[in-house]
């Protein structure tokens, strides 16, 4: 009997060290573990935000050139991109915010990119989930992580603005919540936001060449 | 060496090792311990916040779920909890406040609950925080156990308020988690291993485990014991986890710490393989 059930007891362990390894080297579920969670900072999960800031820089976070898409876009407005993932508190809570201010309304699964109208501004938003946008999407993560953290939800806004003679796109990331306790307060702060970069794109685009 | 200090030399170890990410290794594995990947030094990920992801409102990704559940099942499956006892950081913790619990134990509110007899279901605490914060609220409606976890703010808030003073505000989760955590803080200097005993989920997974794992804490053969037990209940005084040594069989709460191993002064407690 004991020998049977020490048996059992080895053939146990042995199933579940080859689906294990299995799964590690024949799913991409090490990638996604590695990439969603230990590399991506939940701020909801942190209880708390970086401080915002509102500085353009015109650097981009890992020193690779702008995202195509991003440079695709600039000449026609500023860019809007909303970084977020599937299991998210704070991106759950700025969703809503973000649809209202952009006027539209899609599921936090979706892949959005949009022209829409603000102030009578052309605006090219990018909703980014990066558990389910193509690669080129999720890289501007990294692109546009101001503070290189990683943190989700993250909010980055694309103008135009001048560098020593030449006009180039510069950006801003926000992240999480904002630090603010209201969404009222969220969505105002992103307008005003929003509002200041299309001055300053108006400013620049004359003597920007795409 | 003495087998204890072999004991702490390991979570020391352990503990280092979970917090390579500072020197940038980071890992896609989830961690089979409570620690939370939040944390800036992490090496891996919270096993909880993998199962999470894996459920969380539906939609589910069965790869993330089961990931972690083949790695606690692996250690569970050979070792039972020892994982709670060898590895993990805040067991470790709770070891260092476990001095203080141990002085307070005789004291009359907390001798009244130990010796309560409903002490031994407020253990079962453990899987409803398990089945129903961790999982099936993730899965109906969203965070809840994430929000409000103590050690993830422990290990995961508080490290990064102190390596980046001034660089982050409250966000809405943090007085409630505050809270929690305070209460976390006052229950493991009250109760030896309070949070292994009665709220860990990770607790609860392995739990199980030791009913059929390979490594156990266990007595010696009963015709011995009954002969040769002095009665002096060293082993039970001394159990971290307040188990009555002297009916230890394949205990769930067990992990395997092995300090009633070394007190049993007629050796009567040991590691066993069967």
């Amino acid at each position: 009997m004991k020998q049977h059930y020490r048996i059992l007891q080895f053939a146990v362990i042995f199933g579940i060290s080859a689906a294990f390894i299995g799964m590690s080297l024949g799913t991409d579920v090490y990638e996604r573990v590695h990439e969603g969670i230990v590399e991506v900072l939940c701020l909801g999960c942190l209880k708390l935000d970086p401080k915002t800031s509102t500085t353009y820089t015109f650097e981009t976070a890992n020193n690779q050139s702008h995202s195509p898409f991003v440079l695709d876009n600039i000449s026609e407005g500023i860019v809007f991109l909303h970084f977020s993932e599937d299991a998210c508190p704070g991106c759950d809570i700025m969703l809503p915010i973000i649809q209202d201010i952009v006027s539209l309304s899609f599921d936090k699964n979706d892949m959005v990119s949009e022209q829409i109208s603000f102030n009578n501004q052309t605006i090219s938003y990018f909703y980014i989930n990066i558990d389910h946008a193509t690669e080129i999407r999720s890289d501007a993560l990294e692109i546009y992580d101001k503070r290189q953290i990683k943190g989700l939800p993250m909010f980055t806004i694309i103008s135009l603005g001048y560098d020593k003679g030449i006009i180039r796109p510069s950006y801003t990331s926000l992240y999480g919540t904002l630090g603010l306790d209201s969404d009222h307060a969220r969505q105002e702060y992103i307008e005003i936001v929003i509002e200041e970069a299309i001055t300053i794109w108006e400013e620049n685009r004359p003597g920007y060449i795409p | 060496m003495k087998f204890q200090l072999k004991r702490l030399i390991a979570q020391i170890l352990i503990f280092v090792s979970a917090n390579l990410g500072s020197i940038g290794i980071k890992t896609g594995f989830c961690y089979p311990f409570f620690y939370c990947n939040s944390c800036p030094t992490a090496t891996s990920a919270c096993p909880l916040r993998a199962l999470e992801v894996g459920v969380f409102q539906q939609n589910y990704k069965w790869k993330i779920f089961v990931f972690p559940l083949l790695i606690l099942g692996f250690f569970g499956i050979v070792s039972g909890r020892a994982v709670c006892g060898w590895a993990c950081p805040i067991g470790l913790l709770q070891r260092g406040t476990g001095k203080i619990a141990r002085k307070i134990k005789n004291k009359p509110l907390v001798r009244t609950f130990a010796s309560h007899p409903l002490e031994g279901k407020f253990r079962y605490i453990k899987y409803f925080v398990l089945v129903g914060f961790v999982l099936l609220t993730t899965a109906l409606i969203g965070f809840m156990f994430t929000d409000i976890c103590p050690i993830g703010f422990l290990t995961g808030t508080i490290p990064t308020l102190i390596l980046y003073p001034g660089e982050y505000v409250f966000n809405p989760y943090f007085i409630t988690a505050l809270l929690i955590f305070i209460l976390f803080i006052v229950l493991i200097f009250l109760i030896e291993r309070g949070w292994c005993r009665y709220f860990c989920p990770i607790g609860a997974l392995l739990a199980p485990f030791n009913k059929i794992s390979y490594l156990h804490v266990g007595r010696v053969e009963e015709k011995t014991f009954q002969e040769e037990c002095l009665h002096c209940n060293a082993c039970s005084n001394i159990c971290p986890m307040g188990i009555d040594v002297t009916k230890l069989y394949r205990d769930p709460e067990c992990v395997l710490c092995g300090k009633c191993v070394t007190v049993c002064p007629k050796n009567l407690i040991e590691f066993r393989r069967d």
